[in-house]
């Protein structure tokens, strides 16, 4: 289901519920912060920003380019104070294609930066996620 | 609780993402709780393979691995999977929830 692409990844999740409700968790603020980050402040519509909390520490933001109810959302995506993926650098483009009773959400996230230019800026600004994820994800320590 | 031993074990990472330290510089400079929990921290986050140990005599020196962490595409699908898995979870939750109601 997950596909290479050049500057760019793809994911595609089926989700068991109408293009409405899964829309609705993508552009509603209080239904957002429950699957991401710890707050949100959305602003859905074309031209709106929004500004997600990821945990404390890093801080997501962007413009919304798209907004098509309950089809396709477009926006930009960067990390406010990352040296190499600022706000406005990149762009996610989520797609939702209704299916009998489900839904198939696609979500690109396009124009990353190549590997050579993160490694040559990005020294002192580490990314969330990843190993990270998992570890945090096992039993705290204290 | 697992957000605030987070923000720690981030705070190690970012001390001693460019210059080695040593666990006293460390514990000194994250405003942890305890001497243990430091230690706890900085076990965990080399048992991930995210931090590499020297030992110098009775000394311990720590420094970020920079390669595990991975290119920025693992990161950012590892992220997106993660959250839209629980975007999925939330909506057939309340797709669930408004068919019981209608019928």
């Amino acid at each position: 289901m997950i596909e290479d692409l050049t500057g760019a990844i793809e994911i595609t999740q089926r989700i068991e519920a109408p293009p409405e409700i899964v829309f609705a968790y993508l552009t509603d603020s209080q239904r957002f912060v429950r699957w991401m980050g710890v707050g949100a402040e959305l602003d859905a519509r074309p031209g709106g920003r929004y500004r997600i909390d990821v945990d404390r520490v890093h801080v997501a933001s962007g413009e919304y380019q798209v907004v098509d109810p309950p089809r396709r959302l477009v926006m930009t995506w960067g990390w406010e104070g990352h040296p190499t993926v600022p706000p406005g650098s990149t762009t996610v483009e989520i797609t939702l294609t209704p299916e009998q009773d489900a839904t198939v959400l696609r979500l690109r996230h396009l124009g990353l930066p190549d590997e050579g230019e993160r490694r040559q800026h990005t020294a002192g600004w580490e990314l969330y996620g990843g190993q990270l994820a998992q570890l945090v994800a096992a039993r705290p320590p204290d | 609780m697992t957000a605030i031993a987070n923000s720690r074990r981030r705070q190690i990472l970012r001390l001693i993402w460019d210059a080695e330290h040593s666990a006293g510089e460390i514990a000194s400079t994250v405003d942890d709780v305890s001497w243990p929990a430091v230690s706890q921290n900085l076990r965990l986050l080399k048992n991930a393979g995210l931090i590499t140990e020297r030992r110098q005599g009775t000394h311990r020196y720590y420094r970020a691995d920079r390669r595990a962490l991975g290119p920025l595409e693992a990161v950012l699908r590892q992220m997106w999977t993660r959250d839209l898995g629980r975007l999925r979870d939330l909506a057939e939750a309340e797709a669930r929830f408004r068919r019981r109601r209608r019928d």
